[in-house]
């Protein structure tokens, strides 16, 4: 009763209820238009076509690395910071899509035939487990994706005489065309698909799916009433974000030339989780971001580690980097990395 | 004749729903004629929200069924918004992640969501707040908000839950005249009295569960049992 009369209070100071329709003249809305996906994208092959050409070797292997994250933090951001899922699991799933492609690409050696095996299978595989995560909220989601994460590596060593156990597979792939070094091919190919998952990832969700995505994720009931089918939402976000750790994983295969249980640890499925959130939930620049840090921080901390000399730290200083700059971030920029902008340009309004 | 057609009949049979032991609905029938405004009232806990979810598909009634134009019909949340039927909520459901642009836009299952949904928010005056989140707006905004969110799907049969709960005077009587100006079936929880005796064609009382009235504004006021189930038992 009190908090009704308070509310009364505030929407009478705010100068609102004026009969018969109260607070009349329609304030047109003040816009900024989004520039169009398809823009951003097309300048983003500009810039990383234009990178591949001024960077060294190693130089160029990372960022096709980056790219290659960005295919599955894109994925990722969607499904945890638009639809609510928290998946633990999505290191599982590039798991998935590396097999598929390091099998399929052994048999037949066709690349473009091994990338669509390998998104075929992580749909269905995205769209078994999305059945189950549609009926578990909140920790119980993360507890069944977190077992997917644990079980998915050990099934290699189940069914050792197709999967090799923990020595993994190699992957036979034909050279790329000579005039071009093959770090620069890499990059070329890693960002070629992750710019294309990308475009999709930001054309589906800007739409109606992404208003539903979201809407299912604030209110469920209120998003039933408005017509939103709940499971069907939740089942397509996990597929669709399924497809893309597929699509990454396949990459890493074909960026390592191998596929080992090592190679998708439960602590990667961790770490792509801290990479979006620093990066800002929801936000595909924020999964750039996140995808960049994924290469990034390790990098450096293991140059850090050299220079010390110190064995132990080593191995750990990650962790500790990606937490430590987690917390900071948070501190900082709640958002994430990518709400700076829109923080600092407030920030200068209300200051001017 | 066209826009007759196009309203529904919704009718309920002697719902009966019980949670454990209590009985929240009692063998209550109702039947909502096309185009009428239907008022429920009631004491807090007489039913009326249940009542809205069963006809939602939120609760399973325990025995009874409901007709949508004479044919039996099990009602499924999401299937509503399909067959013209928009409801709020009372504690004000809203997706405090999105603008409330975006929140009306979820409510609009057609194309030209985003001018639909404007001219929703101009119809509730809210327009020139549709780009805030719906989480920093006073509670009567929000509800107003949500007004527009159901009003945007253009429904035949508009279920509100409490819509005058936290307006102030000159913004119930704004919402009675549009109530009234929808042209469509209207079905109104609400326990601001004047509003439900100046706007219903037909009130139905509720009280713990059962139903103890049903009649025009007129009746309903000059019937004891109702004032009695509001005041307590005459002494």
């Amino acid at each position: 009763m009190t908090g009704r009369t308070a509310a009364k209070h505030e929407a009478e100071t705010a100068g609102t209820a004026q009969a018969p329709v109260p607070d009349a003249g329609p304030v047109l809305p003040k816009r900024r238009r989004r520039v169009h996906p398809v823009i951003v994208i097309a300048a983003g092959a500009v810039l990383v076509v234009a990178l591949t050409y001024m960077l060294p070797p190693f130089r160029n292997y990372q960022l096709a690395t980056v790219g290659a994250y960005f295919c599955v933090t894109a994925g990722l951001t969607v499904l945890t910071g638009l639809n609510g899922q928290l998946s633990l699991g999505h290191g599982a799933l590039m798991a998935t899509g590396a097999y598929t492609l390091a099998l399929t690409q052994n048999r037949w050696e066709n690349l473009p035939l091994s990338f669509a095996m390998a998104v075929l299978v992580t749909t269905v595989v995205g769209a078994v487990i999305g059945l189950a995560a549609a009926r578990l909220r909140g920790p119980y989601l993360a507890g069944l994706t977190l077992a997917v994460a644990i079980v998915v590596p050990s099934v290699t060593s189940t069914f050792d005489e197709t999967f090799n156990s923990d020595q993994g597979l190699s992957v036979f792939l034909n050279p790329p065309p000579e005039q071009y070094p093959i770090e620069q091919w890499q990059a070329w190919l890693c960002w070629g698909a992750a710019l294309v998952v990308v475009l999709l990832l930001a054309l589906l969700v800007r739409g109606r799916f992404g208003r539903d995505l979201r809407a299912v994720r604030d209110d469920e009931t209120a998003a039933k009433l408005a017509g939103i089918n709940i499971a069907r939402t939740q089942v397509l976000a996990f597929v669709v974000s399924a497809v893309c750790a597929g699509v990454s994983g396949a990459l890493f295969a074909y960026l390592a030339q191998s596929v080992s249980p090592g190679a998708f640890p439960l602590t990667l499925s961790l770490f792509l989780v801290m990479a979006i959130v620093i990066g800002g939930l929801g936000s595909l620049f924020g999964a750039l971001w996140g995808a960049l840090l994924l290469v990034v921080l390790p990098a450096l901390s293991q140059s850090v580690g050299e220079q010390t000399g110190s064995q132990r730290l080593e191995g750990n200083l990650a962790l500790i980097v990606f937490g430590v700059v987690l917390v900071v971030v948070m501190l900082a920029a709640p958002g994430g990395l990518a709400s700076i902008p829109s923080r600092m340009s407030r920030l200068i309004r209300r200051n001017r | 004749m066209s826009t007759d057609s196009q309203l529904k009949e919704l009718a309920l049979h002697d719902i009966t729903v019980r949670f454990g032991g209590l009985t929240a609905l009692d063998s209550v029938s109702l039947r909502v004629a096309p185009g009428r405004i239907v008022g429920v009232i009631g004491p807090n806990g007489a039913g009326k929200t249940t009542l809205f979810n069963v006809i939602c598909g939120f609760v399973q009634p325990t025995s009874g069924s409901l007709t949508l134009d004479g044919s039996p019909w099990r009602p499924r949340p999401h299937h509503l918004s399909r067959l013209g039927i928009a409801r709020t909520l009372q504690g004000v459901g809203q997706f405090s992640g999105m603008t409330v642009l975006e929140n009306v836009m979820v409510g609009a299952r057609h194309r030209h969501a985003e001018s639909e949904a404007l001219a929703a928010l101009d119809r509730c005056g809210v327009a020139r707040y549709a780009d805030a989140h719906p989480g920093a707006l006073p509670y009567a905004i929000r509800k107003r908000i949500e007004l527009a969110r159901a009003l945007v799907a253009k429904p035949r049969i508009l279920m509100l839950d409490e819509p005058a709960g936290g307006l102030d005077a000159d913004e119930i009587a704004w919402l009675g005249a549009l109530i009234k100006e929808t042209g469509t079936t209207v079905l109104l929880v609400e326990h601001h009295m004047d509003l439900v005796m100046s706007v219903c064609d037909e009130i139905l009382v509720l009280d713990f569960g059962k139903s103890i009235a049903l009649g025009s504004p007129a009746e309903i006021s000059a019937n004891p049992k109702v004032t009695e189930a509001y005041l307590g038992a005459a002494a």
